[in-house]
């Protein structure tokens, strides 16, 4: 996992972030962004495959959550709430370029860096050309995988295996109930596991 | 009830227990296979996280944020503004009318009562009618007017039959 939370910011509550959010603090509101940007980052990057658009559509994510965060009760986690806004923004766009583009959205042209898990911002040093090139390959791959799920099984399953979220937490984000996220798991697996059973089986 | 779907996920992630997990392993036709395939599920879960993509320029992402809620906020403010001023115009010109209204009303008032023209005519005329004695011309009626400015006095007689001696002149 990449939560950035416990390392940058230890003696904050997240509660006291929020409360000064919701006065107008725009700084408690950047060390939120500090705690969640790389995951946000890379829960939409693996949605959408581009780095751009990632970028972008966590920028969005972002800013609506900042309008929004007045609103914020605390009825769930902030993080669960957060979740919610990304993939509210990240669907919503992905069915409108599925669209535009008549269902093809995959974008292989992109340059991207990998991340050790024990080293959550910092990229890893540079491999040798051939171990880059396999890496690319692999990554190609999972993103052609991914593509071939709907938005809705894209995300539980990245929110799943990538965020480790628990059922509730998911079905919170996504609005749907627990079955239907466990339904959807199910399926997402399934295929995944056909289309790159001989990729995570060999590295 | 969950469906199978739900109890294999379930299932994979550990989250079966007990007499739920008994029967659901019970109900499996061919548990080497479905053992071999949550093997798999856990490996693809493993794989998955391993090729987790990392946000690059960090700081910029921060800086750009910042910038862009800025920029956001600030047409904001100036609608909260323009709402703001908008409504002082309003009220200003509220008051100016009604103000305007207060001062034009009072100088009619003014100027209507100094143009109200007086009871009597300029010429100050007095209409004064007498009859003479009805027995000798009993449909005689004199009037007489008077200009008080310009010591003028008229005498207008009619019906009469003929002049009493003591008005004749002499």
């Amino acid at each position: 996992m990449q939560a950035e939370a416990p390392v940058t910011q230890p003696d904050v509550s997240e509660l006291d972030l929020i409360k000064r959010c919701q006065n107008g603090d725009s700084g408690a509101f950047d060390e939120l962004v500090v705690r969640y940007r790389t995951r946000v980052f890379g829960m939409i990057y693996n949605m959408v495959h581009n780095e751009q658009d990632a970028w972008d559509l966590a920028q969005d994510s972002f800013v609506k959550a900042w309008k929004s965060i007045p609103r914020f009760r605390g009825k769930s986690s902030f993080y669960t709430w957060l979740y919610r806004i990304v993939m509210n923004v990240t669907i919503d766009w992905l069915r409108k370029k599925q669209v535009k583009a008549g269902g093809t959205e995959f974008d292989d042209n992109v340059q991207l860096r990998e991340i050790d898990p024990a080293s959550r911002t910092v990229p890893r040093a540079e491999a040798l050309p051939h171990q880059r090139m396999e890496r690319r390959e692999v990554r190609s791959r999972i993103d052609e995988a991914i593509a071939q799920l709907s938005p809705e099984h894209r995300a539980v399953i990245l929110m799943k295996e990538m965020e480790d979220m628990q059922y509730h937490e998911i079905a919170e984000a996504l609005g749907c109930s627990i079955g239907t996220v466990m339904s959807r798991l199910f399926y997402a697996r399934k295929k995944l596991q056909n289309l790159l059973k001989d990729v995570y089986e060999n590295v | 009830m969950k469906t199978f779907e739900e109890k294999w996920t379930a299932w994979i992630d550990d989250q079966l227990t007990g007499r739920e997990l008994e029967e659901f392993l019970a109900s499996l036709p061919d548990r080497a296979a479905a053992d071999a395939e949550k093997q798999s599920a856990k490996k693809l879960g493993s794989f998955l996280r391993e090729q987790a993509v990392a946000l690059s320029n960090v700081d910029f992402f921060s800086h750009q944020l910042r910038e862009r809620l800025d920029r956001e906020s600030a047409p904001a403010r100036s609608n909260r503004d323009a709402v703001q001023t908008g409504w002082w115009t309003i009220r200003r010109l509220l008051w100016g009318s009604i103000t305007s209204l207060a001062v034009f009303a009072v100088c009619t008032v003014v100027v209507l009562r100094e143009r109200t023209p007086p009871s009597q005519s300029q010429y100050l005329t007095e209409i004064l009618t007498y009859r003479v004695d009805p027995t000798v011309s009993p449909n005689a009626t004199i009037s007489m007017f008077q200009k008080k400015d310009d010591h003028v006095t008229v005498l207008w007689v009619e019906g009469l039959q003929s002049l009493p001696a003591e008005y004749a002149t002499k």
